[in-house]
Order: structure tokens, then C-alpha cells, then sequence
């Protein structure tokens, strides 16, 4: 290895801690927020439930039936078929920034954070 | 001297190689929980053939092989097709720009081509699957496209450096 190879490796990896930052902050705003699971399968919103509220949802995707649990304030893919069973290693997530991809499956679930309402804002004059 | 038809056939054989490379490379997973995350393995190909011949060749051998091994696995212009296109696309021509135009030796040339490949791969899932959710994942996989690149430059260094002496003694 010469200098231009360490200089390019130092580049890339530079790069993919800047490339985190955004995700970190995005996760560190919404860290008081409510939040909901929302699962998306070929780009469309199939179920979207409260982070808070415990069970177990079967939603239909590509290969089969996939089973999303919700437990504890975490989500995660239960059971699904397909040929590495990726999205079920992955296990629990709890934040924002890290949505679980099922590429076989077509499916996303991601937790999103719900706007703060409870500001008074949303009032109506007559 | 080489002649034409050797040279054919040499090419002929590193696609074949590939083809298996990259065949096996979807056969066994890989026990780390993220989407996309492999070797590269059908790269150490693309590599050898870049150093032993020139670019062109390099990029006939990388777009054959995925056009092939799509065929052989049935998942021709599926999106798993268009994945590896793209990101071979994008590798092929980092690691030709690379060598051409600096002066990085094969474990740099490696590198920029196996995170091109990454970043490659997410645009096509982007445009794809129409979500920005993978960009989640860009960090991590660029992180670990690193070693890997280092992983399979070693190896192609090691296959040319016999091949070099094999020459040598042959001429």
C-alpha cells in the first residue's frame, strides 16, 4: 500500500461517519417524541401502530406472510420467508434511524416520530 | 506474443471463473445481520483481469458475468439483476479511473471499486423500490466495503504475482 491508497481508505471512511451524522441528530430530535410503526410494502402503508402498544401483526408481502412484533417499546420481524432470513437476524430496533429492510419481501418497517400537537397550535377560531 | 485467439480464450476462462464466483457467493450466507453485505468475491476476476489485460476487457468480464450468472439463476431483469448491474457498473469504472488516474497500487484500486459497488447498489435501491431508506444503511456498508476491498485486492496481488512468475518462466 502507498500513501494515495491510505488516503483514499481514510476518504471513505471519513465519509461514511459524515454520512452518519445526519441519522444520529435526526435520532437524537425525535428521542422525546411519540412514536409509530409504520410497514411499507411496495411503496405503500400497509400498517402503522403505536411504538407503545404490545402484539403481534401479520402482513402479507411477497414471499408469504410476514409476522411484525411489537414488544416493549421496540419492533421487530418475527417470522417471514426468505432465503437468508436477514430482517429476522437483524432483531429489535427502537429508533428512528435504523429501518429494518426485507429486499426479498418487498417490505420496510420503520419507526417514525408522530409531530408534537400538544402545544396548542391546533385550535379552531369562529 | 500473445496471440488473438489465446487472449480469447484467456478472457473466456475469467468469465467462467467469475460466473462461479459469483454463483457461489449467492449460494452461502453470510451471518451478519445487513442487507447487501458480501464479499466480493467475483471482484478478485475483475481485478486480474484489469492488471493482466486492459479496461475494456475488465468491464466485458464484469458486465458478462452478471448477465450470465443472472441467466443461470433465472433472476435476469428481476431487480436483483438491476442491483448487480448498477453497482458492477459503477465499480468497474471507479476502478478504471482509479488506475488510470492515480497512483493507488491494487489495494486502493480494490477499495474505490467495492465502495463504489456499495454506493452503486443503494442508488439502484432508491430508484427501485422509490424509497431513501437504504441511504440508512450507506454508512455501515461503506465502512465495511473497506475491508473487504483490502480482502480481495490481497488476493488478486497474490494471483498475479504467480501468474507473473509462471510467464516468466514459460517465455
Amino acid at each position: 500500500m502507498n500513501k494515495a491508497d491510505k488516503i483514499f481508505i481514510c476518504l471513505v471512511v471519513l465519509s461514511s461517519f459524515l454520512l452518519y451524522i445526519p441519522l444520529l441528530l435526526h435520532d437524537w430530535q425525535n428521542r422525546d417524541k411519540e412514536k409509530t410503526v409504520v410497514v411499507h410494502y411496495r411503496n405503500e402503508e400497509v400498517l402503522r401502530e403505536d411504538l407503545h402498544k404490545d402484539g403481534v401483526y401479520t402482513v402479507q408481502a411477497t414471499m408469504g406472510e410476514v409476522q411484525i412484533e411489537i414488544k416493549d417499546d421496540a419492533v421487530r420481524v418475527e417470522k417471514e420467508n426468505s432465503p437468508y432470513h436477514l430482517c429476522s437476524i437483524q432483531g429489535w430496533v427502537s429508533d428512528t434511524g435504523r429501518p429494518i429492510i426485507c429486499l426479498p419481501n418487498e417490505l420496510v418497517v420503520q419507526i417514525e416520530a408522530k409531530e408534537a400537537t400538544d402545544n396548542g397550535v391546533d385550535t379552531v377560531i369562529q | 506474443m500473445m496471440n488473438k485467439t489465446r487472449k480469447m480464450m484467456s478472457v473466456t476462462m475469467l468469465v467462467a471463473i467469475s460466473i462461479l464466483f459469483h454463483l457461489i457467493e449467492s449460494m452461502i450466507p453470510i451471518p451478519v445481520p445487513i442487507p447487501g453485505f458480501k464479499l466480493g468475491l467475483a471482484n478478485i476476476v475483475g481485478l486480474i483481469a484489469l492488471y493482466l489485460y486492459d479496461e475494456k476487457i475488465m468491464l466485458s468480464v464484469n458486465l458478462m458475468r452478471v448477465l450470465l450468472a443472472s441467466l443461470l439463476r433465472g433472476i435476469l431483469f428481476a431487480p436483483g439483476f438491476w442491483l448487480s448491474l448498477s453497482g458492477v457498473l459503477l465499480s468497474s469504472c471507479a476502478a478504471i479511473l482509479a488506475k488510470k488516474y492515480s497512483s493507488m497500487t491494487r489495494f486502493g484500486v480494490s477499495c474505490a471499486s467495492s465502495a463504489f459497488h456499495v454506493i452503486g447498489q443503494v442508488i439502484a435501491v432508491t430508484f427501485i423500490y422509490n424509497q431513501f431508506l437504504m441511504g440508512a444503511l450507506l454508512p455501515i456498508l461503506l465502512l465495511l466495503s473497506i475491508p473487504t476491498g483490502l480482502f480481495t485486492g490481497y488476493l488478486a496481488g497474490q494471483v498475479l504475482e504467480r501468474l507473473a512468475i509462471e510467464r516468466n518462466e514459460s517465455i
